[in-house]
């Protein structure tokens, strides 16, 4: 039951994402994304290949529906999730994995998951700009548009937290 | 250890597959991505490409060796030609004896000693190569040694680095001469023995074969001159810093003065 909420909640959000990236562009260099956050929230008890077909998928819905490049989004969000494991475990220990638990701020405190959030988002942009700047544009641009995205995205992503936190399911 | 070797693997092949099929979208529908990825591929392929090429390069270094010490014989062989032609036209012209030709012969060394006071080397050539006994071996860094004893194909020298042997040289190229010999301390440390106090003499001058012991060419370089004492009151002993490192030797050429025969007659 709780799978199902958090499964169309997922789905809610991506809907959520899709009109960010339509609508909500308002500079070049704000990248608006609830993505990261999306796939670091997915079940511990999914196993990572399955995390990485997800955000692969994921990230091909929200490139095909929305006016950007056809794999940009794929190639941000699966490096997202293939580290998420390593992330869960080095802030919220590896137990959570054996104990098949998600983790949540009311066990885990907001300090450790915001900074895994932050940290997803900041992986998730470095490569985005990167590859979409395409070698083409300023360090200084790819800079100024990597930090004013991180602090938007991160605290957009805070907002989305508690329709996907496990706390808000049980 | 298998257990947790196998399902990471598989993570790293599905994660490589997903990012690749990525970057294949990516450049089927974006040109500016396309000539990025592109670039990208061929920087990586362009730097294995590299790395096999180093790799190759370091297993074929021997063989490289072998060709460049084959040129270098060359090239030393057709400089003592050019000098010798020279000599030729400045002897003819002072209508003097004219000095006598050098034959050289390339070597490989296969064996030599360091760390006695009476060290030798051993060559991979003898009489059936033309090598004959009372020649001297030279590289491009300097004097090596003279050959002693010489068997069928291979030959018996004595080193430079040996108390008994002394090589006549000269300061600079016009400057007093004396006999170089072993310090018998240092692998490149010399001593210039004998030397006129009243040659002139700089620390920094290098320090040539003379052409006078008869065994070596004239005008080799052998060192450079460093600090220099009064012996007896008599004569000069100056320190000599060779530019030959015997611990690195493996190419030489052994060069006999075809004259020798003839001139030795004339000594008593």
């Amino acid at each position: 039951m709780r799978q199902t909420a958090f499964w169309i909640s997922y789905i809610l959000l991506l809907l959520a994402q899709l009109l960010l990236s339509n609508y909500f562009r308002f500079t070049p260099y704000v990248m608006l994304t609830i993505l990261p956050v999306m796939v670091l929230s997915i079940s511990t008890r999914v196993n990572r290949i399955a995390v990485m077909i997800i955000a692969f998928a994921t990230g091909l819905v929200v490139d095909l529906f929305s006016e950007g490049l056809l794999g940009l989004n794929s190639l941000a969000l699966v490096p997202v999730a293939f580290s998420r494991d390593f992330v869960i475990r080095l802030l919220f220990g590896r137990e959570l994995f054996s104990r098949k638990e998600d983790f949540s701020v009311q066990s885990h405190g907001w300090g450790k998951v915001a900074l895994a959030i932050f940290l997803a988002q900041a992986l998730f942009l470095v490569v985005y700009i990167w590859a979409d700047g395409a070698g083409m544009r300023p360090l200084w641009f790819n800079a100024a548009r990597f930090g004013a995205s991180l602090v938007a995205g991160f605290l957009v992503s805070l907002l989305t937290l508690p329709v996907l936190a496990s706390d808000s399911r049980k | 250890m298998k257990r947790t070797l196998l399902p990471g693997l598989l993570c790293l092949a599905v994660f490589i597959l997903l990012e690749a099929a990525s970057l294949h979208l990516l450049s089927r529908n974006a040109q500016l991505q396309r000539l990025w990825i592109a670039r990208g591929a061929h920087w990586v392929m362009a730097h294995s490409w590299g790395a096999t090429q180093s790799v190759r390069s370091y297993f074929s270094l021997s063989s490289a060796n072998k060709q460049l010490a084959q040129e270098n014989f060359l090239l030393r062989e057709e400089l003592e030609r050019s000098r010798e032609q020279l000599r030729k036209v400045w002897t003819d012209s002072l209508q003097t004896p004219q000095h006598a030709g050098f034959s050289m012969i390339p070597a490989e060394v296969v064996k030599i000693s360091r760390n006695k006071q009476h060290n030798y080397i051993i060559l991979n050539r003898g009489f059936e190569d033309g090598i004959q006994e009372k020649s001297g071996i030279i590289t491009s860094s300097g004097v090596v040694g003279i050959v002693d004893a010489v068997s069928e194909h291979h030959a018996y020298a004595f080193s430079f680095q040996n108390s008994d042997i002394s090589i006549s040289a000269r300061l600079g190229r016009e400057g007093g001469s004396g006999l170089l010999v072993w310090d018998g301390i240092h692998s490149n440390g010399a001593l210039l023995k004998e030397m006129p106090l009243q040659a002139r003499y700089h620390s920094g001058d290098t320090v040539f074969t003379s052409g006078h012991s008869l065994l070596f060419p004239p005008d080799i370089p052998l060192g450079i001159a460093g600090e220099a004492r009064v012996v007896n009151g008599t004569t000069n002993e100056i320190a000599v810093t060779l530019f030959q490192d015997f611990s690195a030797i493996r190419y030489v050429t052994v060069v006999h003065n075809n004259s020798l025969e003839e001139i030795e007659q004339f000594e008593p």
